[in-house]
């Protein structure tokens, strides 16, 4: 429990830092593009807890599907389950691509960053939970 | 792995996940939808992109089908329906990151995370009762 709690929050700070990174300084000048699909600074600002809550969640069950059927891969793992799940979630977001107007360009840069951010969180997540049958006390 | 029993659970995973997004996402919350007209490509334009919407249900279906295999080697719809919860819950997660960037509706929030807690249960349910095999294996990564 220790190791899970240790994990989420390790690849919890990861992702909230990406996360900022990428959305709020590298891909900026591309989300400018289509304004009219975005909320407002000020409004986004007044809903950023529900950014805190879906990442947390996100990580939340990224460590629970590692620790259920993957822990005592390490590293490795980790990794391999980061991109399984990345590599499904590209799908979802060619999906959303069919009904939403987006930059084909913001599909493209968030399917790289996507898969960079998962394959590191897989690589955390790997790195510090360790089923209880390997650690030890 | 038996590619064989894969291949099926694939297919029906893809089949039911298009069908009810289909019924769900396009019938279901079209009024919804209809609520914010400006984050919607038109009809002539999605039909345009209709192929990325079939690739996108064809690359999560084997992904997902890929994951219940390592997840739960010998299969079973209730070690994967478990697994499609999970997933789905990351799902729900990026739902909400876009309802704080996207103009959305909570009505439409509250539908596309119902959407995906019934979609991926019930689709991973379906690849465990497909895929299921005689022998039990360890998980393997």
């Amino acid at each position: 429990m220790k190791r899970f709690i240790v994990a989420f929050i390790a690849a919890y700070i990861f992702i909230f830092f990406w996360g900022w990174l990428l959305n709020g300084v590298l891909l900026k000048d591309i989300y400018a593009q289509t304004p009219n699909l975005w909320r407002s600074q000020s409004e986004m600002m007044s809903l950023f807890h529900w950014i805190i809550i879906g990442q947390a969640l996100v990580v939340f069950a990224f460590v629970m599907i590692y620790a259920s059927g993957f822990a005592g891969g390490g590293v490795i793992a980790g990794i391999r389950l980061g991109i399984l799940l990345e590599i499904a979630a590209i799908g979802m977001r060619m999906a959303i691509y069919a009904v939403q107007p987006f930059p084909g360009k913001l599909i493209v840069y968030g399917s790289i960053s996507g898969l960079i951010e998962m394959l590191i969180v897989g690589a955390i997540v790997g790195a510090i939970y360790k089923p209880a049958s390997q650690t030890t006390t | 792995m038996n590619w064989k029993k894969f291949f099926f659970a694939f297919i029906a995973a893809f089949g039911f996940m298009f069908l009810f997004g289909f019924l769900w996402y396009g019938k279901l919350m079209h009024g919804p939808h209809q609520e914010v007209p400006i984050l919607w490509r038109t009809e002539a334009d999605f039909g345009n992109h209709f192929s990325s919407l079939v690739f996108g249900h064809v690359v999560m279906a084997f992904f997902l089908t890929l994951l219940c295999a390592r997840f739960a080697p010998g299969g079973g719809a209730g070690p994967c329906a478990i697994l499609g919860v999970l997933v789905a819950l990351i799902y729900a997660g990026a739902d909400l990151i876009t309802f704080a960037v996207q103009p959305l509706t909570t009505k439409i929030l509250c539908g596309w995370i119902a959407g995906h807690l019934i979609q991926f249960t019930i689709a991973g349910a379906i690849i465990g009762a497909v895929y299921k095999s005689d022998s039990r294996m360890t998980p393997q990564v």
